[in-house]
């Protein structure tokens, strides 16, 4: 397979509004920054037509391969039946680096086995997001009772904040709480994402966890 | 009531996951309900948390059951409620129309869909007339309709206060993009915040023996007679137009001056909000005056609101094709202010659609 010696998937799950969708284009724009080859999948089975609808086009413009229906290739199903996008179901054939973001949040990475040959594959690293002002997932125990509930988990990603009205405290008090559930479960981090306009009253500790500064880009999808 | 949330604190949260928590602290013991988007996360939360508080959930067969088994809860004085959108809330009417009829107070979260028919899972404003004047009765309800999370958290509390106080069926008038969208929210206990919760009571299966301790408990949704149903109708009219000033909820800013007036209501009141706010930067006199209850309608400030600014115009705004138009001008009927339409069914308005068409007609 080309490209396969240092070939990223990354599927990223976690409760619903916890910003899997966030974390994934992130991830996927700064592969592609680094010059990789990146294809964003969007793998919401309920609601297949609105994760990253409105986003696709701006993405796609920055460089990313994303497999999604677009506003021509949707068709009147609304609600009325899951469905799987076959470009999706075939996502790993692709080249280079794959992003997947499980939508939906609630079959956790069960929505993994509808991708041919995720499970088989030794690069796939499945990623849970956590935001601790969630109401499911602010305490240890209730983020230990939900990840017992995820299924296979291999790397936490901490995305706690409050939207337009998040403050550094806020991300250190969540995450904390995160952090001391990750130890109880044994479940190592992957990296704590910062919203970048908080880049400058926000200091890491880089001897800590890797800190990933982001841009905001689902509050232009709507839903 | 034992604490759910204690300390009040901010989450961050979606629109329907505010609803199931605030019908949780609100102390609701039942949800019956059947799937439809874009409320079923409501469902969702709620089966989630009834368990670990000791609530009740039953999945009924669809809409029509999920209406009338809350009718039947609220009756042996179970706190209940369900939560609908499109043709869930169509089916709902008939089980609404009997809580009109019956006085029960049952309380309903409504998410608006695209319409007509199944229309589209996404969003509209298309469920007011619906909501406010469904089924075949004369509109004898309560409806509060909600622009933000920290609304629709302390409208379903009061929601609930409101319709075991005056035993009206109560609604709250949400839509998908508040159902979906995610934003801070202070969740708090009622009582932390000076709230008293309206205990539920049994109207029906009391003590004692009909005719010799006490009088038949007589609900009742049908008549033999033309004048017996001449007589409730009129009867529970005159209770519902009395108790409407104490009910009526509405907001109002930068009416002194205006030279036009928007009015919208809900998600859409947010874009309003925002225009008004660049137009006056901009030297324009516009205002702003939102129905938060819809039913009933706040007439008599829209009125004054016309009189005190000398208005030229009205804009009305909705994400629909004149629902809010059509009653807003019955309301108002007699007002000579000249009726301007942003009328954009089933997708969303923002500021610009706003102050492009007050520019348009100024």
């Amino acid at each position: 397979m080309v490209n396969r010696p240092s070939r990223i998937i990354e599927a990223y799950v976690g409760e619903y509004a916890s910003g899997k969708s966030e974390m994934a284009i992130n991830r996927a724009l700064e592969l592609k920054n680094q010059g990789r080859l990146v294809t964003l999948v969007d793998l919401d089975t309920v609601e297949p037509f609105y994760t990253l609808r409105i986003l696709k086009k701006d993405l796609e413009q920055l460089g990313i391969n994303i497999i999604s229906f677009a506003r021509e290739q949707s068709f009147g199903l609304g609600e009325t039946g899951a469905m799987l996008n076959p470009r999706a179901r075939w996502a790993l054939m692709n080249e280079g680096d794959i992003i997947l973001d499980i939508g939906y949040g609630v079959q956790g990475a069960k929505t993994l086995n509808l991708v041919e040959g995720a499970y088989e594959s030794p690069d796939l690293k499945i990623l849970a997001v956590i935001n601790a002002t969630r109401p499911m997932t602010d305490s240890v125990e209730k983020i230990k009772e939900y990840l017992n509930d995820l299924g296979r988990v291999d790397a936490l990603v901490l995305n706690t904040h409050l939207g337009n009205e998040t403050t550094p405290d806020i991300i250190k008090k969540g995450n904390n709480i995160i952090q001391e559930a990750a130890r109880e479960a044994l479940i190592p981090i992957a990296y704590m994402a910062i919203d970048e306009n908080l880049r400058d009253v926000m200091s890491v500790d880089k001897k800590n966890i890797p800190a990933k500064y982001i841009k905001r880009y689902m509050p232009g999808a709507i839903w | 009531m034992p604490k759910i949330i204690g300390e009040p604190k901010k989450s961050f949260v979606t629109g329907n996951e505010t609803a199931a928590w605030a019908c949780l602290v609100a102390g609701a013991e039942m949800m019956f309900g059947y799937p439809i988007t874009p409320q079923n996360e409501i469902m969702h939360y709620w089966t989630r948390l009834a368990p670990k508080y000791r609530r009740g959930f039953l999945q009924t067969e669809d809409e029509l059951s999920a209406g009338f088994t809350v009718c039947g809860s609220v009756q042996v004085g179970k706190k209940a409620f369900t939560a609908t959108a499109g043709p869930g809330n169509v089916l709902m009417q008939e089980p609404f129309g009997m809580a009109e009829a019956m006085r029960l107070p049952l309380l309903a979260i409504i998410q608006q869909r695209g319409g007509p028919s199944s229309g589209t899972v996404v969003y509209s404003q298309q469920e007011v007339t619906l909501t406010t004047y469904g089924g075949n009765g004369e509109g004898m309800r309560i409806v509060y309709s909600t622009a933000t999370h920290q609304e629709i958290y302390d409208y379903i509390i009061k929601g609930f206060n409101t319709a075991w106080t005056y035993r009206f069926p109560v609604f709250i008038l949400g839509d998908g993009y508040q159902a979906k969208m995610r934003e801070p929210l202070e969740m708090y206990d009622p009582e932390d915040k000076g709230i008293e919760m309206v205990k539920p009571y049994p109207l029906i299966g009391f003590d004692g023996k009909i005719g010799a301790g006490r009088e038949p408990q007589h609900l009742c949704n049908i008549y033999s007679l033309e004048e017996e149903l001449y007589e409730v109708v009129i009867k529970v009219a005159a209770e519902y137009e009395a108790i409407q000033d104490k009910i009526v909820e509405y907001d109002e800013k930068y009416c002194d001056d205006a030279d036009i007036i928007v009015v919208s209501h809900g998600i859409v009141s947010r874009a309003a909000d925002d225009a008004v706010k660049i137009l006056r930067a901009q030297g324009i006199k516009a205002g702003y005056f939102r129905p938060i209850t819809l039913r009933p309608y706040p007439h008599k400030q829209l009125r004054a609101a016309i009189a005190k600014s000398g208005a030229k115009k009205l804009l009305i705004a909705e994400s629909a094709y004149g629902q809010l138009d059509k009653l807003t001008k019955q309301e108002i009927f007699g007002e000579t202010v000249k009726i301007e339409n942003l009328f954009m069914p089933g997708v969303g308005i923002i500021d610009y659609d706003i102050i492009n068409k007050v520019k348009s007609v100024l």
